[in-house]
């Protein structure tokens, strides 16, 4: 099954581990033929130099070259094959051709493989235009001159000429629309040259060698903690450890390798026994931080939320699992840090009943919360490190949100080439604050809480037609969907595949105090074409 | 004494032409047939009295989009081929490839969505065109253009005349005066000789108060068992000209030209309950509207309502109807054609094809000889 996806995500970090460096020449020997000016060898290459990319836009680029136009990779000097080529090439396109850290704020949800993310451009038509088939990010993280930008919509109608018959293109003259107002507009928000590029290709890039703690969280494992190692190696490359648990117990171990494109994309590719992970981060400009998602090859939909912070022996409060303490209770709480020493303070109402266990990364309390306690977020202290917002005490769960609120999870696996993409969710707790009225300013987030889960038909139509029985199966304790297989199902209406419209109901506390929240899952069929960047 | 002779004379006249057609049809009484293509690349002809399968004939190059057009006589059927390319004519009494236009040429790529259209004396074939010129490092996309092929040329067929034309251009027809009409944003008249266009019946274009813009999906050209181009149309009506959200309804209508007056008439004939792909009138029934993807769907146009609803076993894109409108023949989606009953809309049973899916066919239903 992991070889069924067409696009080898992150192929970069796929291939045997290349200490060569990318240059010009090995560019020009493999693109020069189209992209080179046989009267002026000196030109710079056409097209490719007029435009900027993430390392996936250019992984995407080079893989469009290798399939629809048949290029062969190859290394004049015979020390690398194919692959390993388009390794190099990507890496190099991405440091003399990338995008800058600031260019991709707001946009890296669709680098995280975020599919759930919705993400609507303000201009109306730029939506129809662009968006109807792609992330916004897809757009906004690429930068090119505005001939380039209209090469791009040439290609679009030329490759799938359908683009004007599709539904947003056949209701208006979607060519000329293009070329008049949409080139017009990417021209003038996304041109090769801006300031923030200038100002990255002339700032110093981080070395991310080191010990890194790191903390996350992933929706029906909860919170993850633990300690991340790399080792420098050649051309940007590290050796990475990966090790921790999460708070339910499930220890994690991946070991491999990352590479940095651009300075600051940070490209794991990590393995346990029986999974193969991707590490997506963006390092900050110091090299103190790593922060982003890491996710299963073939389930992006199954990721952790991951920061990771350097160990430079600086003592630091990272995070606190769990991050709520309901007035008038006792509860371990597990706080994370670095180079942690000192007495663990609570603020006033809350009290450190034992310390349970320490050390320098961590230290963990039974921690009791006075009946008067002040409700909200607070600060946490240890010793010389600190926290702001690191705990909310709360009285009482008022409501419950179900995250994501809507959600799209797909049937897959049989014999077809796609796996089942699930849907993950979190009951998050909220109380109405001194008001007593739910949505107003002063709600107090409590943050994610254990809840029962169930489906149940979203209206009426999914009822008739029997979605809950056949779309898939709902784990009452972790809130994991798991979407039914895929193809025809004769035992359904009209021979259909096992979609369904489903509400997503959690359940917080039992009896009488129990609050539910409900969310939406429609489950639907796979999606055929998944590049790294949708 | 005049009127008799001048009548007699007539009627002479008639059979002396039609004598030919007698004979072969006192041997052999014309009777239904269909024309279907299906995956993996093959079209065959259907003897729908006997519904069976008479013969599949191979066609070249890969599937899609399957769009069908017969020739005059019901013995060639031109089809879409080659991933929306080529065009080739084949004899479905013999399987022969008799006409071929490869419409790529050198550094040229021509997509045609669905739109071509034989003229009603058999000897020219019309295409609309998308062309893009494929340059070392990059693409150009060309204006399209309407080509016209002589079909007495064969398998070496190239354009021998060549028209501007509208863009977004789905479908093509031509009346039995000569008439070649382009369905795209609007429904455009072309002059074939001169190539000259203008807009035969406004569908985008339309500026009407109490309704909002209509859309079109349309990719099978059917019709012609009514006598009629005819395509149908999606639109949200309002109660009055101040357009107020709350008192849209959601239509189906059609645009229709008569294939033998050339007159153009649109109107709404029904409510958007489901989603319907293709539709046609019943033969006889003018006021009978018919329509399929998950349902059958059957409405009174002067009415503006829905007569009856049945679901389908599977989604069929493709409405035709038997000569008579007794019948109505859905294609279109796996290998199976499923037939109703005009009148009760009750399944009256299936024919199978060999090999795949039908997709995006064009089913093509006539009389003729055997």
């Amino acid at each position: 099954m992991k070889k069924a996806n067409i696009w080898p995500a992150l192929c970069l970090a796929l291939v045997p581990f290349l200490p060569a460096q990318a240059n010009e020449a090995l560019l020009r020997h493999n693109c020069g033929a189209c992209h080179g000016d046989p009267a002026n060898p000196e030109a710079p290459l056409s097209r490719i130099s007029e435009q900027r990319k993430s390392p996936e836009g250019w992984e995407m680029t080079l893989h469009r070259m290798q399939t629809i136009h048949g290029v062969q990779l190859s290394d004049p000097e015979g020390k690398s094959d194919s692959a390993g080529v388009l390794f190099q090439l990507v890496k190099y396109l991405s440091d003399t051709h990338g995008i800058a850290p600031a260019e991709t704020a707001g946009l890296r949800y669709t680098l995280e493989r975020r599919h759930n993310a919705v993400d609507i451009p303000e201009d109306a038509e730029y939506a129809v235009m662009c968006t109807r088939c792609h992330s916004n990010a897809r757009v906004a993280l690429q930068r090119r001159t505005e001939p380039e930008w209209r090469n791009l919509i040439h290609f679009h109608l030329a490759q799938f000429p359908t683009t004007e018959y599709q539904i947003g293109g056949r209701d208006r003259e979607w060519f000329p629309i293009a070329i008049d107002r949409t080139l017009p507009k990417l021209a003038a928000a996304y041109p090769l040259q801006t300031p923030e590029w200038e100002a990255w290709q002339k700032a110093a890039k981080p070395a991310l060698a080191g010990r890194w703690r790191v903390t996350g969280r992933m929706p029906g494992k909860g919170d993850f903690n633990g300690i991340m190692t790399a080792e420098a190696g050649d051309a940007d490359s590290y050796s990475v450890s990966l090790v921790g648990e999460f708070s339910g117990g499930e220890p994690l171990h991946v070991d491999g390798h990352s590479v940095v494109y651009t300075g600051f994309e940070w490209r794991g590719n990590l393995e346990t026994d029986s999974e193969h992970y991707l590490q997506v981060l963006e390092a900050s400009a110091d090299g103190s931080a790593l922060s982003g998602r890491m996710f299963p090859f073939d389930h992006p939909e199954r990721g952790i939320d991951l920061q990771a912070r350097r160990d430079d022996g600086t003592p630091r409060l990272l995070a606190v699992s769990p991050a709520q303490l309901k007035r008038g209770s006792t509860a371990t709480l597990t706080l994370s840090g670095s180079a942690l020493a000192g007495a663990p303070q609570l603020g006033a109402g809350l009290k450190v009943e034992r310390i349970v266990s320490r050390d320098a990364d961590r230290l963990v309390v039974e921690a009791s919360a006075a009946a008067d306690a002040d409700v909200g977020a607070r600060a946490i202290v240890v010793g010389k490190a600190s926290l702001p917002a690191a705990l909310t005490v709360f009285d009482a769960v008022d409501r419950v949100e179900v995250s994501p609120a809507y959600t799209v999870g797909r049937v897959g696996g049989s014999e077809g080439s796609q796996p089942e993409v699930q849907g993950r969710f979190e009951a998050i707790a909220w109380a109405n604050g001194p008001d007593g009225a739910a949505g107003t300013a002063d709600d107090l987030r409590i943050g994610p809480v254990k809840a029962q889960w169930s489906v149940a038909p979203w209206n009426e139509k999914a009822a008739e037609d029997g979605d809950l029985r056949f779309a898939g199966t709902m784990d009452k304790d972790t809130g994991i969907f798991t979407p039914a297989s895929a193809g025809p199902n004769p035992e359904r209406k009209q021979g259909t595949n096992n979609a369904g419209n489903l509400k997503v109901i959690a359940t917080v506390g039992e009896g009488e105090a129990a609050v539910r929240g409900e969310g939406q899952l429609l489950v639907t069929v796979q999606r055929w074409v998944n590049p790294p960047l949708w | 004494m005049r009127h008799h002779f001048a009548t007699s004379f007539r009627a002479a006249l008639v059979a002396a032409a039609l004598l030919p057609m007698l004979l072969a049809g006192c041997a052999k009484p014309a009777k239904d047939y269909m024309a279907i293509p299906n995956r993996p690349n093959q079209v065959s002809l259907i003897d729908l009295e006997e519904r069976k399968v008479v013969r599949t004939c191979p066609l070249p190059g890969r599937y899609g989009s399957g769009t069908l057009q017969m020739s005059p006589d019901k013995r060639t059927a031109y089809v879409l081929s080659n991933q929306f390319e080529n065009i080739y004519g084949v004899n479905l009494d013999t399987c022969e490839i008799t006409f071929s236009a490869i419409q790529s040429e050198g550094n040229t790529r021509i997509k045609t969505t669905a739109a071509f259209a034989v003229s009603a004396d058999g000897t020219e074939l019309y295409v609309h065109q998308n062309p893009s010129l494929l340059l070392r490092d990059r693409y150009e996309v060309q204006e399209p253009r309407v080509a016209v092929y002589r079909i007495a040329d064969g398998l070496k067929a190239k354009p021998v005349r060549s028209f501007p034309a509208p863009r977004q251009v789905i479908l093509m027809q031509t009346d039995a005066k000569g008439t070649l009409y382009l369905a795209g944003r609007d429904i455009y008249t072309m002059d074939t000789a001169t190539g000259a266009y203008s807009v035969k019946l406004e569908s985008q274009t339309r500026k009407e108060a109490r309704y909002g813009q209509r859309d079109v999906l349309s990719i099978w050209p059917l019709g012609q068992q009514s006598n009629e181009f005819i395509r149908m149309y999606t639109v949200q009506r309002f109660a009055d000209e101040t357009r107020k959200p709350e008192t849209a309804e959601l239509m189906w209508g059609y645009e229709r030209i008569d294939l033998a007056t050339g007159e153009a008439t649109t109107r709404d004939f029904g409510p958007l309950n489901v989603v319907l792909f293709s539709g046609m009138t019943r033969p006889h029934h003018p006021n009978e509207m018919f329509g399929a993807l998950s349902q059958l769907q059957k409405f009174d146009v002067e009415k503006q309502q829905l007569i009856k609803s049945v679901d389908l076993e599977h989604s069929y894109y493709c409405v035709n109807f038997s000569t008579d409108g007794s019948k109505v023949y859905l294609s279109g989606t796996f290998n199976d054609i499923v037939i109703y009953d005009a009148e009760t809309l009750e399944k009256l049973g299936n024919i199978q094809l060999p090999g795949g899916d039908m997709s995006l066919a064009t089913a093509q239903v006539f009389p003729r000889a055997p």
